[in-house]
């Protein structure tokens, strides 16, 4: 069985590679741990080595992008009779035109990624394995860039990140999830009674050491009941120290991201809701056999599905040197728990009704508060919506969730006055809150955009056909 | 007016100061290293490596004066100079290593000595001249150390030595006065003794190896005086009056005054800081005790000046002073992974025969400090490895907090003792407890088997006594 030379995946986020140059010619000799070719992503370029030794055959050629995982060539060792037609290449040989690359990487794909049985061992270092156990991340589930498959520690860590680009199911925010700590530290731990998870980590990689728990249980308990501490104003207070970890780590990584690699800005639209409160109202009649309700939220994620159709650039993802406008309409919600902040996704929100709209966003929201969302619920996202208008927020600035490029937030329904001539006319009114990258789209098209949503708001009987 | 600037510019290529310019070139900062006579300073060329080299030869020399032991004829003899030449060579090598590596990171070496000029700047002279005017964000000292004399006793390179000379003789002492007894003089008293010079030594302090623990002095003095090397403790020598070729010391001890002529005298009572001639004075840094006062980052008073390594104060160990090259230079890089030094976790070792090697804390000073202190112990008579090699003068002995089980200190004499002590180190470093270790496999027959025995010993466990 030839060796196959993959397109290797460096991360989660890598959804296309290049073969930018072939190191070794078709039908040249390599050896083994010798470049290959070098990779390019719109992110990186490295240099692949063989993990093999034998005749190299080209299944693509230079500067072709394929899918990662995918096969793009073959390593025939000595004894190993070279077919005329490679496996996985279009009939006509294997010196496929990169035009017609992407059918044979395609029809290479299924081939080329064999699921690994059940209980077999995943190769992975040892900081890698450590690394897993800590973050509570299955190594079978991982990526290696490694040499030779092997799961490297930053593999690891890449998996958690994107896992907990959907936090809920980032397995260290799970309670009860021990905290990395030495083992003199756990024994500390015990016999002064500190709960680990409340302890912040000075040690190598945030692990807790002995100080750490002395310190903690000598310093102000910060479990002190709050009722005794408002009870005795004239104690002096000590600051509490929390570890940013787990879940607020990766909000804290991603949003500071968000905010340092894209150009994003916030405009502010005022919608009137009338219309649109007459509706749910009877909605919410309509459906109450059913128990469905559908919130102000439902209704904004049904309008601005629609009005997405009609903008594609705003439900698009930014990469860098190119966009890609995404073909389905997938709009994440964020739900706000105690840990921190879920994004799940309501899958074809233009084309799926109200009803399903609702039934579905109170799945997902009661999915997110039981902490049992699945890495599916929140994949996929091509759009937010984030509502903070039941805490009478009347405007804010959401954070882009990259690479895509909107964001809208919702806020409160409130009352507010139109001029009927020189009448004044009291009327509900609500503030929608668009955050866009401007690297994607200027203000005007976001504007419209943004007007859109607001005149299928304004108009809801067009939500519903 | 710099004629150059540098983010970095370290003063002295030893240990210390060329790792630290090699980190900071890794983490992207321009580094240069001024060095007045060699890279790679004492340790390399007049410390650490070459009398590892002389001490290898003792080492060789003895067993082979040992062969009928061993079932083995060899007819022993050597040549000084060329036991000195090989010695020499090996640090030419490594200095040339050191050079490589400069030129790797794209380090710039200046040669010549360094003076600080106020706000950042340093010239470098050579000879008197002004060769280089330099500018840096930051300057780190690690100007190392030199041999502290004593009054009357002043070392002259012919008659008496510091260990400078006594790594190069050129003829071979028939006797000599070795005056201090730490690593140093215990290394060169080891070394002449096992080539065939009587050897006495006097330390001023009552007992041989200051430094270690008490059982561990001990232990070596016994087995320094079964080799025939005289020692005094408790007892100074107060003149040394130069012969032509000898040197007559009046030596002061418990027993009373006594009168001994030998060839050579050799000075080793410890170094004391290169403070002078950096220009210090223009600056808000402090010297206490020929060292300059640092914080745990190795800042010193003075904004963008720091020190590290010998001249910023005990311990007077190469691995200390690169473990603080790293740690200032990530500080300065703003490194969040920079931590500072655990002081309690640097091992020390001497390589005189049998050799010592420590880290932690003695028994006595874990007393000191409070800890309810566990002891155990293994002696090398009870290790099948020793026995086969023919080498049981050692022992293990360790010391743990019987409140908390964390391993305090860990203490070795015998063979290969200096290669096994980082079993323990990273054992401290991870704060194992002694579970941990006694649920470490330890690999048989090895002499590191006694570093198992001596943590089961403490605990009541121990297997082979």
């Amino acid at each position: 069985m030839p060796t196959e030379i993959y397109m290797m995946k460096l991360g989660m986020t890598m959804t296309e590679g290049t073969v930018a140059e072939w190191h070794i010619p078709d039908g040249g000799e390599v050896k083994l741990g010798e470049d290959l070719y070098r990779l390019e992503t719109e992110k990186v370029e490295m240099e692949v080595e063989a993990e093999a030794a034998g005749i190299v055959r080209h299944l693509v050629p230079a500067e072709t992008t394929v899918d990662p995982g995918d096969v793009v060539g073959w390593i025939y060792a000595a004894n190993e009779e070279i077919p005329d037609v490679l496996p996985g290449a279009p009939a006509g040989g294997a010196s496929a035109a990169p035009a017609e690359a992407e059918p044979a990487a395609a029809a290479a794909e299924a081939a080329a990624a064999p699921a690994r049985a059940e209980g077999e061992r995943v190769p992975a270092s040892p900081a890698a394995r450590r690394l897993a156990k800590e973050l509570g991340v299955d190594l079978a589930t991982v990526t290696a860039t490694g040499p030779r498959g092997r799961v490297t520690e930053d593999d690891v860590r890449s998996a958690h990140e994107a896992a907990a680009a959907a936090p809920a199911a980032a397995p260290a925010a799970a309670p009860g999830t021990p905290a990395p700590a030495s083992p003199l530290a756990r024994k500390r731990a015990e016999a002064l009674g500190v709960d680990l998870s409340t302890v912040a980590g000075t040690g190598p990689g945030g692990r807790i050491t002995k100080e750490d728990v002395e310190a903690a249980a000598g310093g102000g308990a910060p479990a002190a009941a709050p009722a005794a501490a408002a009870a005795a104003p004239a104690v002096a207070r000590e600051d509490e120290v929390m570890a940013v970890r787990g879940m607020r780590k990766v909000i804290a990584e991603r949003m500071y991201a968000s905010l340092q690699e894209t150009a994003q800005l916030t405009m502010d639209m005022d919608v009137a809701m009338d219309d649109c409160v007459k509706l749910r109202g009877q909605l919410i009649e309509e459906w109450s056999d059913d128990g469905v309700r559908p919130s102000y939220t439902d209704i904004v994620m049904k309008a601005a599905a629609k009005a997405l159709r009609d903008h594609p650039r705003m439900n698009a993802q930014f990469l860098g040197t190119e966009m890609n406008l995404r073909g389905e309409v997938h709009v994440g919600m964020a739900v706000a728990l105690d840990e921190g902040l879920v994004v799940p996704v309501v899958r074809n929100v233009d084309q799926i009704d109200l009803k399903a709209i609702a039934q579905e966003s109170s799945r997902l929201a009661g999915l997110a508060r039981e902490g049992k969302l699945g890495l599916d619920d929140m994949a996929g996202g091509t759009f937010t919506v984030s509502t903070l208008g039941m805490f009478g927020v009347d405007s804010f600035t959401p954070i882009l969730n990259p690479p895509e490029v909107g964001i809208l937030g919702v806020n409160r329904l409130r009352d507010d006055v139109r001029w009927e001539g020189e009448r004044p006319v009291r009327q509900k009114a609500m503030t929608l809150s668009l955050t866009w990258d401007h690297r994607a789209l200027d203000g005007a098209p976001a504007a419209q955009f943004l007007a859109s949503v607001r005149d299928y708001l304004e108009a809801p009987f067009r939500l519903l056909v | 007016m710099a004629e150059k600037t540098f983010d970095v510019v370290v003063v002295g290529g030893g240990p210390g100061g060329y790792v630290a310019a090699i980190r900071a070139a890794q983490l992207g900062l321009e580094a240069a290293v001024v060095e007045r006579e060699h890279l790679g300073g004492i340790c390399l060329n007049w410390g650490c490596i070459p009398t590892k080299t002389l001490l290898h030869t003792a080492d060789l020399y003895r067993e082979m004066q040992d062969a009928e032991r061993y079932g083995l004829t060899a007819e022993a003899s050597f040549d000084i100079e060329k036991v000195v030449s090989r010695s020499r060579s090996v640090a030419r090598q490594l200095n040339s290593g050191v050079k490589f590596l400069m030129r790797k990171n794209k380090i710039e070496v200046f040669d010549g000595s360094a003076r600080l000029t106020g706000g950042g700047g340093l010239v470098v002279e050579k000879d008197g001249e002004t060769v280089a005017d330099l500018g840096a964000d930051n300057i780190i000292i690690a100007t190392g150390a030199r041999p502290r004399s004593l009054p009357g006793l002043e070392p002259d390179g012919e008659l008496v030595w510091t260990y400078k000379e006594a790594m190069v003789p050129t003829t071979m002492p028939s006797s000599l006065l070795v005056i201090g007894s730490g690593a140093i003089g215990v290394e060169f008293a080891s070394f002449y003794r096992s080539l065939g010079a009587e050897v006495k030594v006097v330390e001023v302090l009552p007992r041989i190896l200051p430094v270690e623990d008490e059982e561990i002095s001990a232990f070596a003095r016994e087995e320094f005086e079964k080799q025939g090397i005289t020692i005094h403790t408790n007892a100074t020598v107060e003149s040394l009056e130069k012969g032509d070729d000898s040197v007559t010391a009046t030596i002061a001890t418990e027993e009373g005054t006594v009168e001994a002529t030998f060839d050579r005298a050799i000075l080793a009572v410890g170094v004391t800081g290169n403070v002078e001639g950096l220009g210090l004075e223009a600056t808000a840094a402090t010297v206490d005790r020929g060292a300059i006062v640092v914080n745990e980052w190795l800042e010193t008073g003075e904004p963008g000046l720091y020190a590290i390594g010998d001249v910023s104060g005990p311990p007077l160990l190469a691995h200390k002073a690169m473990h603080e090259g790293v740690i200032c230079v990530e500080r300065i890089a703003g490194e969040p992974s920079a931590r500072p030094m655990e002081r309690r976790r640097i091992p020390g070792c001497t390589y005189c025969h049998p050799q010592v090697a420590s880290v932690g804390l003695t028994e006595a000073a874990a007393q000191e400090a409070g800890f309810n202190v566990r002891v155990g112990r293994f002696p090398l008579v009870g290790n099948g490895k020793a026995i086969a090699v023919g080498d049981t003068g050692g022992m293990v002995k360790t010391v743990f907090d019987a409140d908390t089980d964390e391993l305090l200190g860990a203490h070795m004499v015998g063979p290969d003792v200096t290669e096994m002590i980082q079993g323990f180190v990273v054992a401290m470093g991870l704060e194992t407890t002694e579970a941990e270790l006694m649920e470490t496999v330890f690999p048989h027959p090895t002499i590191s088997e006694a570093m198992h025995e001596s943590v089961l010993d403490a605990y009541d466990r121990v297997l082979h006594v």
